[in-house]
């Protein structure tokens, strides 16, 4: 396998950049994990297993509040359902492409990586494919790595501090970043009215009506703007 | 051990969004009222999990001023600089002022 060394360094470098703003997520993980009451090293593994941000602080927070297993991994496969956009948009590239690459490309395929390759489809495979694993192994062994120094600092961090309170504030974060056009705001308040209605549901199952409902509403409203 | 299967779970459907169209489907498109409906994912999910993290189980309201105040600092600065480590930054100092003026 020739391996285009000047590639792999444009993929790293583009990476970094990139992955500074993941900085404080992956901490607030490692915090929230910290904070969980969760074995550490199960909570760890999954920077590894699941590998994606949003969907590993909805899942530890979840199942750290004492929310029913299956409310906290059915609202965490909500938010990771984007990403079968990004297997859509880059399937075509990949039928270029080797089976084992095929295999293990969508492993690393999250928001950050696809953002770096998908303006890069047509290019040669060999080059694509060197190109996609400098970004991807950046990304994925920082991330285990941040997430790790947060669940070590995480217990160090005088408990007056309150810093779980970050984990509300980067989803408020994360909310008001992703709205970009009033059918989003729809679908933001019809995700946050049914939760709070459905709250006496048990185990924190009105959450994924929420987020069913949010969905509904957002989809509606998208057709009420296009007439 | 419910926590470990939890999080398999999660990693498997994972791979599963990310792999079909480039494994199984590749000659398939994503039906348009699909693709509609995954944009509106990210903020009805955001704001359901921020209201369920501010509730406790019967439906109360969980939160003093200091915490309602940092929220919406956050989100303030959040669609100003677009920037998460500001978002963060402020939120907290904001929390942490309010919470040692009361």
């Amino acid at each position: 396998m020739s391996v285009d060394r000047s590639v792999a360094r444009q993929g790293v470098t583009d990476a970094l950049p990139l992955f500074v703003p993941a900085v404080p997520f992956g901490l607030v993980i490692g915090l929230a994990i910290a904070d969980s009451g969760m074995n550490l090293l199960v909570g760890w593994s999954s920077s590894s297993i699941v590998f994606a941000g949003a969907a590993q602080l909805t899942l530890i927070t979840l199942l750290g509040s004492g929310a029913a297993a299956v409310a906290a991994v059915g609202t965490a496969l909500v938010v990771n359902a984007r990403h079968l956009m990004y297997s859509a948009a880059l399937a075509p590239a990949f039928q270029r492409q080797p089976a084992w690459f095929r295999r293990l490309g969508p492993y690393l395929l999250i928001d950050q990586v696809f953002a770096l390759v998908a303006v890069r489809p047509e290019e040669e495979p060999d080059r694509f494919r060197t190109y996609y694993l400098a970004v991807g192994a950046t990304f994925w062994s920082l991330w285990l790595a941040v997430t790790a120094l947060g669940i070590v600092i995480g217990p160090v961090i005088p408990e007056e501090w309150n810093l779980e309170f970050a984990v509300p504030i980067l989803f408020v974060g994360l909310l008001v970043l992703g709205i970009d056009r009033w059918p989003k705001v729809v679908a933001a308040l019809g995700g946050a009215a049914t939760t709070y209605l459905a709250a006496g549901l048990p185990n924190r199952t009105g959450l994924l009506a929420g987020a069913i409902v949010g969905i509904l509403a957002g989809t509606f409203a998208e057709r009420y703007r296009d007439g | 051990m419910g926590d470990l299967i939890a999080v398999l779970v999660v990693g498997l459907g994972s791979y599963l969004f990310r792999s079909i169209f480039i494994l199984a489907l590749a000659n398939r498109r994503i039906p348009d009222q699909v693709l509609v409906g995954l944009r509106f994912v990210a903020p009805a999910v955001m704001a359901a999990l921020v209201v369920a993290l501010l509730t406790d189980s019967e439906g109360n309201v969980a939160i003093g001023l200091p915490e309602a105040t940092a929220l919406l600092v956050g989100g303030a600065v959040a669609q100003t600089t677009k920037n998460h480590i500001w978002t963060l930054f402020a939120g907290m100092t904001v929390f942490w002022v309010v919470q040692a003026l009361l």
